[in-house]
């Protein structure tokens, strides 16, 4: 192999990738990345057996080959090659790549390609298309509410479902649902369920780059994986086998009562209430008063901790409905807040032990259920 | 190969197996008859490492002549009549199969004389066939003796280990049950040189030092709690002084040596966050229970006992050996022990007298050991250390001052930016400040912790667990409690529950293991959630709070962690159970420096 490569196009392929390095494994091979050429380009592949990432760069090839070489190694030393041409030259016998750039000689080990793990070639003829912009939104909103416990790995991923026009997604992690959708720009050939890693989804939002390519989704038939392709790009992760708890149960379906809020200032009053709960339990107490005929409604927020001290901030509300004191995560606030663009919130509720739901106002697309906490019985 | 009955010779042999497998068993088995004979003075004598001979002699009640065929036959006692006394032994000994299992496995001689009678007896048990008594002269008591051990068993003799092994066993074995019998003199010799020698007088720290060393005996802290008709004495090692296994934690219950691991358990308790993981405690501790609340034939050595009323007996040993365990002050001379330390009778049971302010008498248990405040004022402390009579006696509620273990500590410096210098009444202190400070701040927040409910945090989707029935049993008992503990939690069917809630300090975790977790703490009596809330405010503490190595303290800083420490309640080690501080004593000093001869 023999092949001549701009220094700025090959780092960036190689941070794309190397998310999918895995660094402690007891494959070698698995901490590598390939670089091989493929059809005038320069292919670099890595993956972790649950999700592999491949890249293509422009390069000029003068004789075609594979191999793969240490992923860190190889990011680094790249990295501080002067920006200008990198060439890279195999030898076969010894499976050595020398790296020279400017005035600079390296040769890196490296293991066969052979070795390699082969990651899927789909056909993206069915594939589902999604736009960027739209999807990156839909894991900003989703993914975090994703559990992180290994224990119940359904929860770990974010459950996609396509139906038509439609696309949801939704993650939660035992204590929390968050619930978004989106329209497609044609519809699917065949509905679509499928659980798919958080991380995964995460990883496609980073490295999909803005612009008029949109994603392209499909589900090979039989083999439990999802491959996503974005503009010089793939993506293919395992799906989480098992079932997705019934969320659309757990939506309540009514409520008691509805309060409008701003935004930025729930999540100023969530902030720093939360500098006080974190030190116990996280719990802040939200204290509903409607709105009366002269006076304005107001949601107090309050933290208390033996430790620290105590909080409580007032904020403007429209409360249409009864008056609630009602107790929950911070975290689990500030994080929804966090995610939500609209200038106001809408938090329904109806009893100090059900589900509080967040929705934000003007849009339709998105919802987000917590649950609530007790702090005494 | 046909079915037949075993010959009797070769059916006692196996018996034999269960009680007699090695010479100290021999010796345990005899010691154990002297003293239900309320012998005053045992002499044993052992050679080959009681290979060759085994002999007891005892100054007890005899035998009388005509009863001694009968002595050695199977099953045959003068401990027990009737199959009713088997639920009140207060004897060692009942079993009536000692003397015909030796028997059938050494060549026995029986020599007895009871007060009353002009001469002795004399009879000899061969492999198991007595022979005819004769009459010989013999001072009043009993002689066993045992030659040639398992002679006819050459399998078990090829499973002894090495002498030194086997009479590392004897020596240990009387050696406790010296302490066991402070009244008692004991004498163990080999024929030629004496090995261990009791006087009698019931003081059981020189026998400890025959034990374990002088050493060792000056620092074994002494325990005396009463509760009831339960009473609990002996020693048990500070902190500092452990090993790495669990062999030198005797138990006697009723006089009798045991292996009981519940119990074991419950001392090991008492040392939480003081010892580090994988070291145990040195203990000599004595159980008085009746008899009637212990089941001691379980097993045919009876190393092992029930009791009917296990979590009474556990508690009770937990608190009274923490609270020994809290009163450590590392006095160095201790020259008369017995009146350093008062008599003291133990918190009442929480069932018995409930305690003001409602607390709960859940489990029967009292669960709330090292960080509590309620349960000391009820409880006339103690042992507690004599030096300050007047303050113990003025109050009936002792300040919890008295029961902290660090004298007053004069500051002298820091060094390396790591270690503080103190001086105290008795020496050279050298502190941890890393340490000491994760102690301070660990005590801090666990009792800010101790007042607060555990929060629950709601389920978005109930999960049922499927519990094992012991565990589903625990939890069932504890419905109408889980709520305290931050779980909700409905019963859906046959050992299976439909968790709708659980404690926020679990995180993120699977609910259904926070209640294997909880359900745990229940089997092992401890404070439920306590490890979890433990291991959270340590971890906390040590990464984030706690001053670090290498960081420079001002003299005012300095003094600070020193008086905090002072008031800590276990201040000698940090929440990993590490030691916060080194002590120097006056007296190692002296003699590092040649002032006094070095011992």
């Amino acid at each position: 192999m023999k092949v001549t490569v701009l220094q700025e196009n090959l780092a960036r392929g190689l941070s794309i990738v190397s998310r999918a390095v895995s660094p402690r494994s007891t494959l070698p091979v698995l901490a590598n990345v390939l670089i091989a050429t493929d059809e005038g380009r320069l292919r670099l592949s890595a993956t972790n057996l649950e999700m592999g990432i491949t890249c293509w760069i422009g390069a000029k090839i003068e004789e075609e080959g594979s191999t793969t070489v240490p992923a860190r190694t190889f990011a680094d030393l790249v990295s501080t090659l002067p920006d200008a041409q990198v060439s890279l030259t195999l030898d076969p016998r010894t499976q050595t790549l020398n790296v020279r750039s400017g005035s600079s000689t390296n040769d890196i080990k490296g293991i066969d390609a052979q070795e390699f793990p082969p990651l899927p070639v789909p056909d993206f003829d069915q594939a589902i298309q999604i736009n960027v912009a739209d999807f990156k939104e839909m894991v900003h909103q989703v993914a975090f509410a994703a559990s992180t416990d290994e224990a119940r790995p359904v929860l770990m991923g974010v459950l996609v479902k396509v139906d038509g026009e439609t696309i949801t997604m939704a993650a939660a992690d035992g204590f929390r649902l968050s619930v978004r959708t989106a329209t497609l720009s044609s519809p699917a050939a065949r509905p679509v369920s499928a659980i798919i890693p958080a991380r995964a989804l995460s990883e496609l939002a980073r490295i999909a780059s803005d612009g008029d390519h949109p994603i392209q989704m499909v589900l090979p038939k039989g083999r439990g994986q999802v491959v996503f392709r974005v503009k010089d790009a793939e993506l293919v992760s395992q799906l989480i086998d098992g079932t997705f708890p019934d969320y659309e149960q757990i939506i309540p379906r009514s409520y008691k009562s509805r309060t409008l809020v701003s935004t930025a200032s729930l999540l100023k009053a969530c902030k720093q209430a939360e500098i006080f709960a974190r030190e116990g339990s996280n719990a802040v107490r939200m204290n509903i008063r409607g709105s009366g005929d002269l006076q304005p409604g107001e949601v107090e927020i309050s933290a208390h901790s033996e430790e620290t001290g105590s909080n409580e901030t007032i904020v403007d509300a429209t409360v249409d409905g009864v008056p609630l004191l009602i107790a929950f995560n911070v975290k689990f606030l500030r994080e929804v807040l966090e995610v939500i663009k609209t200038p106001h919130v809408a938090l329904e509720t109806t009893a100090p032990n059900a589900p509080g739901v967040i929705k934000p106002v003007g849009e339709d697309n998105f919802l987000h259920v917590i649950m609530p906490m007790h702090l005494s019985q | 190969m046909p079915i037949r009955l075993l010959a009797p010779e070769v059916a006692s042999q196996i018996a034999a197996g269960e009680v007699v497998e090695r010479p100290a068993s021999v010796v345990k088995e005899l010691v154990e008859n002297a003293l239900d004979a309320s012998a005053k003075n045992i002499q044993v004598i052992v050679q080959d490492a009681g290979r060759r001979l085994i002999e007891v002699a005892d100054d007890g009640s005899g035998i009388p002549a005509e009863e001694l065929p009968l002595a050695v036959e199977r099953h045959a006692t003068s401990k027990l009549a009737s199959a009713a006394d088997l639920f009140r032994v207060a004897t060692l000994g009942f079993r009536g199969e000692a003397l015909a299992s030796i028997g059938s496995v050494s060549r026995l001689t029986l020599t007895s004389r009871v007060k009353e009678a002009p001469t002795g007896a004399r009879i000899r048990v061969e492999g198991g066939r007595p022979g005819a008594v004769e009459v010989v002269g013999a001072p009043v008591g009993t002689v066993v003796r045992v030659e040639d051990l398992f002679y006819n068993v050459p399998a078990r003799l090829k499973f002894l280990k090495q002498d030194v092994t086997e009479r590392r066993a004897i020596d240990n074995l009387l050696a406790r049950y010296a302490l066991a019998y402070p009244h008692v003199r004991f004498r163990l010799t080999d024929g030629k040189t004496v090995s261990l020698q009791t006087t009698g007088d019931g003081d059981r720290r020189a026998i400890l030092a025959a034990l374990y060393g002088v050493e060792v005996a000056k620092e074994m802290l002494e325990v005396l709690a009463e509760e009831d008709d339960l009473v609990l004495n002996g020693y048990i090692s500070p902190a500092a002084l452990t090993r790495s296994n669990r062999r030198e934690m005797t138990l006697f219950i009723n006089g009798r040596w045991v292996a009981d691991t519940a119990l074991t358990q419950a001392i090991l308790q008492a040392y939480h966050t003081l010892l580090m993981v994988g070291r145990y405690p040195l203990t000599a501790l004595f159980l008085q229970i009746e008899p009637e609340e212990v089941d001691v034939n379980v097993h045919p050595a009876k190393a092992e006992v029930r009791f009917r009323n296990q979590d009474r007996v556990f508690s009770f040993v937990q608190r009274s050996v923490r609270r020994a365990l809290l009163a450590y002050s590392p006095v160095p001379t201790l020259p008369q022990p017995q009146n350093l330390w008062r008599s003291v009778h133990s918190v009442p049971s929480v069932e018995n007298n409930p305690l003001p302010g409602g607390a709960l008498p859940a489990a029967g248990l009292d669960w709330t050991i090292g960080h509590d405040s309620r349960v000391e004022p009820e409880a006339h402390i103690g042992p507690v250390l004599a030096t300050t009579p007047e303050t113990v006696a003025s109050s009936p509620f002792p300040a919890r001052a008295s029961l902290v273990s660090l004298p007053l500590l004069r500051l002298i410096g820091q060094i390396g930016a790591t270690y503080l210098i103190a001086e105290g009444p008795d020496g050279l202190y050298l502190i941890d400040q890393h340490a000491a400070h994760e102690r301070i701040l660990f005590e801090k927040l666990m009792a800010q912790h101790a007042q607060q409910r555990i929060p629950a945090q709601s389920l978005l989707t109930p999960v049922v667990v499927t519990l094992p029935p012991a565990g589903a049993a625990v939890i069932a008992d504890q419905l109408p409690v889980l709520s305290r503990f931050g779980f909700e939690v409905e019963p859906f069917g046959p050992n299976s529950f439909q968790i709708r809630a659980m404690p926020v300090l679990f995180g993120n975790a699977d609910p259904a293991a926070a209640l294997r977790a909880l359900v745990e703490d229940f089997e092992e009596d401890e404070t439920p959630l306590q490890t979890e809330i433990e291991a959270r405010v340590a971890a906390r503490v040590c990464k984030r709070l706690a001053v670090k190595a290498g960081q420079v303290l001002t003299p005012e800083e300095q003094r600070a962690l020193l008086t905090d420490l002072e008031n800590c309640e276990s201040p000698r080690t940090c929440p990993h159970g590490r030691p916060t501080m080194i002590h120097l004593s006056v007296e190692l000093l002296e003699r590092q420096f040649g002032r006094k001869g070095a011992r």
